[in-house]
């Protein structure tokens, strides 16, 4: 009887320091007299992808120059789980040491828990861009590998087929509209091409044509954090959304066509004339281009809807790499992040996935009109206007976009709700 | 005759079975019931600057101010009253292979097959069947009906998903039925048939009297995989929209904790989701046992 006691004690034991075990972790050594090999680990979702392989590899390289005894390791998370882990490391203050964001509200929500950088990357300021969507308070939490923004591409054959210009997109939205009904009449195809099943849709044409529709000076008021949701300009961008859904001017089924990838589908085929899209690294010239050849893609800056307006692109830093406060070596981390913004690097990245990287001494003569026609609107491009606003407002907001369209509320109420979400910021 | 034994021996005896069950229930206390109380405690808690902070009840009054949450919990609701249609829908097919239809042979396997893909894959191929320039449509197309968005209209959507999911997953319900089947007498059915019972008077006096504890395990059975098997297909076919019409407490509880930073918030909808579950798990059981007494 006693054995079995005993027998039965020591399986609990057992089982119990197995079951434990294997959740701990063996810490990592920490750089100190004896130096032992140290480790970076990078989260992001990126590496794993083949036409970012050599960008990693260059960056790796470049790293391994200058700190040869530090192991990097880089592990791939699914993007759609990407933010849910992340916040699941935030909160135990355990994990990666240096990690990929979103610019915009994605890092901003999260900056309490990062690294400011401002003193490691003094020196590459002024050789990239993009560096306010990574920033906060006056401080910079990433440094910015892509810039991602919102050109206008319209599909050259198509307007060609319709007996308008391809090289001389409308100007004016009247024009733009009436260009539109030309294409329509010849081709049968729709004016956007708009997926707003996510409820991204919206924020691609505020960003899109926003600059069409205010003037600079409420433009950059609205950046600053000074948004006036009542004021005409802003109520009008609203409107158009509600005017080209009721106009039949987007593909039909808007709500329940995916802005990934659906609806890049739908423009690349010929279905719809104009799609906003992005510049870097998928639903962009470089995507579409296995449909639609590289010169009958075209750029067009924003149709001026109300007088005074000045068409810029918008565009803000699209990936970077930030440093999380809890790094048990802050400067090798942040050395990691400027391997991962070198030249070398990030032309290997605008190669190979055809990214419009922050680099602005990169060479990309060789890709085509649509990309020249981006790379030159750089200097004059201001900060896209979605991504000013929090992931909340922009969460309400998707699903406001959904409902204007199918007209279950109207413009004011919407701007109602999204005034009072952004208030609270 | 059994022997008087030493008393350190008998304590050993009294003391076995606690040793014994100790491993399950040290697993389950701190695999289970602990992450469950940290989780309560963190729902007490604030988000972002407020990490950490007591907050009382604030995560709780966001929530039942939250249009959101409330639509996601009247769409357990609506899978509540629609639980009928997915238990009515094996369970007549199955009577109809009972039946011998012609071809049952084929269909028994034919029905069974859904339940072997995943959800993403269904939703997947759904997504295309039900796209607005879709195969679907185009068939509405030809007999001359209107176009419907499924999967973009907020009055539609959701019936879409739980009928997207019924289709997925009544093979397993079948077979359930069809072993309940396996064991009815035939003589009754027999019996019926031969005083002249037509197909409805023998489905509803003889085969669902007989088959009353299979339909209330079904019942169970199905009610819990519509509240937790949902989320992939919501993923995949909707992301919660249109306009938020098709979300659900897990679907929330994701969204809030993944793509809006906010994990105290997201604790507190999990409570809530665990006290509702709880309240359906338990009237669950007091079904079960009412039906156990009856034999």
């Amino acid at each position: 009887m006693q054995q079995r006691t005993l027998w039965s004690a020591l399986m609990a034991v057992a089982l119990t320091v197995a079951g434990c075990g294997s959740a701990t972790r063996t810490e990592s050594p920490s750089g100190q007299a004896s130096q032992p090999q140290q480790k970076l680990l990078v989260w992001d979702w990126k590496s794993g992808e083949a036409a970012a392989a050599t960008y990693i590899e260059q960056a790796k390289a470049d790293f391994a120059k200058r700190h040869p005894d530090v192991t990097v390791e880089f592990v791939a998370q699914p993007f759609d789980q990407y933010y849910t882990l992340l916040g699941t490391a935030i909160q135990t203050g355990k994990g990666p040491d240096v990690m990929l964001f979103n610019g915009g509200g994605q890092i901003r929500d999260r900056a309490d828990a990062l690294l400011p950088l401002d003193s490691y990357v003094a020196q590459d300021k002024s050789r990239l861009a993009g560096w306010d969507a990574f920033s906060k308070d006056g401080k910079i939490y990433a440094a910015p590998v892509t810039l991602q923004g919102h050109p206008i591409y319209y599909n050259k054959a198509l307007y060609e087929r319709a007996g308008l210009d391809p090289a001389a997109p409308p100007k004016t939205w009247s024009e733009f509209v009436s260009g539109c009904a030309a294409v329509k009449k010849a081709t049968g195809a729709a004016c956007f091409a708009l997926g707003n099943k996510e409820g991204f849709g919206i924020q691609f044409f505020l960003s899109g044509l926003g600059s069409g529709v205010l003037t600079p000076e409420e433009y950059d008021d609205w950046i600053a954090g000074k948004r006036d949701w009542n004021s005409p300009g802003v109520k009008r961008i609203f409107e158009l959304w509600k005017d080209v859904g009721d106009k039949g001017l987007n593909n039909d089924g808007a709500n329940s066509t995916a802005m990934f990838s659906d609806v890049f589908r739908v423009f690349e085929t010929g279905k719809a004339a104009h799609i906003i899209g992005l510049m870097s690294d998928i639903g962009h010239w470089n995507d579409f281009k296995e449909f639609l050849p590289p010169d009958k893609i075209g750029v067009m800056p924003a149709p001026v809807v109300t007088d005074g307006a000045v068409p810029s692109l918008p565009y803000d830093g699209g990936i970077g790499y930030a440093v999380a406060k809890w790094t048990k070596a802050p400067e090798l981390a942040a050395d990691l992040v400027r391997s991962l913004t070198s030249t070398g690097a990030l032309t290997a990245f605008y190669g190979k996935a055809g990214a419009i990287v922050s680099d602005t001494t990169v060479d990309v003569s060789q890709a085509g009109p649509a990309v020249a026609a981006i790379t030159a609107q750089i200097e004059t491009g201001k900060p896209a206007l979605h991504v000013a606003l929090s992931s909340k407002t922009l969460d309400v907001m998707g699903r406001l976009s959904q409902q204007l369209l199918s007209g279950s509320t109207t413009v004011d109420k919407a701007l109602e709700q999204l005034a009072a979400s952004d208030r609270k910021g | 005759m059994r022997i008087a034994e030493p008393s350190s021996s008998a304590l050993a005896e009294r003391l076995a079975p606690y040793v014994l069950v100790a491993p399950a229930v040290l697993i389950i206390v701190a695999l289970r019931l602990w992450p469950l109380a940290l989780g309560v405690n963190f729902s007490f808690t604030g988000d972002g600057d407020l990490n950490g902070t007591p907050v009382g009840l604030g995560n709780y009054l966001e929530l039942a101010a939250d249009p959101l949450f409330r639509v996601s919990l009247r769409n357990v609701g609506l899978l509540v009253l629609l639980l009928p249609v997915a238990v009515a829908i094996p369970g007549l097919l199955a009577t109809f292979i009972y039946l011998r239809v012609p071809g049952h042979r084929v269909y028994r396997s034919v029905y069974f097959f859904p339940a072997v893909l995943s959800p993403v894959i269904v939703g997947a191929i759904f997504n295309l069947m039900l796209g607005y320039d879709g195969p679907l449509n185009s068939l509405l197309g030809m007999v001359g009906a209107g176009p419907v968005d499924w999967l973009g209209d907020p009055g539609i959507a959701m019936f879409t998903v739980v009928g997207v999911h019924v289709w997925a997953t009544f093979g397993m319900a079948l077979v359930v039925f069809l072993a309940g089947f396996s064991t009815l007498d035939s003589s009754l059915l027999d019996a019926a048939r031969v005083d002249g019972a037509s197909l409805r008077q023998s489905i509803w006096h003889v085969i669902i009297p007989s088959l009353t504890r299979t339909i209330q395990f079904v019942f169970v059975t199905t009610m819990i995989g519509m509240l937790t098997s949902m989320f992939g297909l919501l993923f995949v076919m909707t992301s919660g929209g249109p306009e938020g019409a098709t979300y659900l407490p897990e679907y929330y509880i994701w969204h809030q904790q993944g793509q809006l930073n906010r994990p105290a918030l997201a604790s507190a909808a999990s409570t809530v989701l665990f006290v509702v579950m709880l309240v359906v798990g338990l009237l669950q059981i007091t079904l079960l046992r009412r039906a156990g007494r009856q034999d």
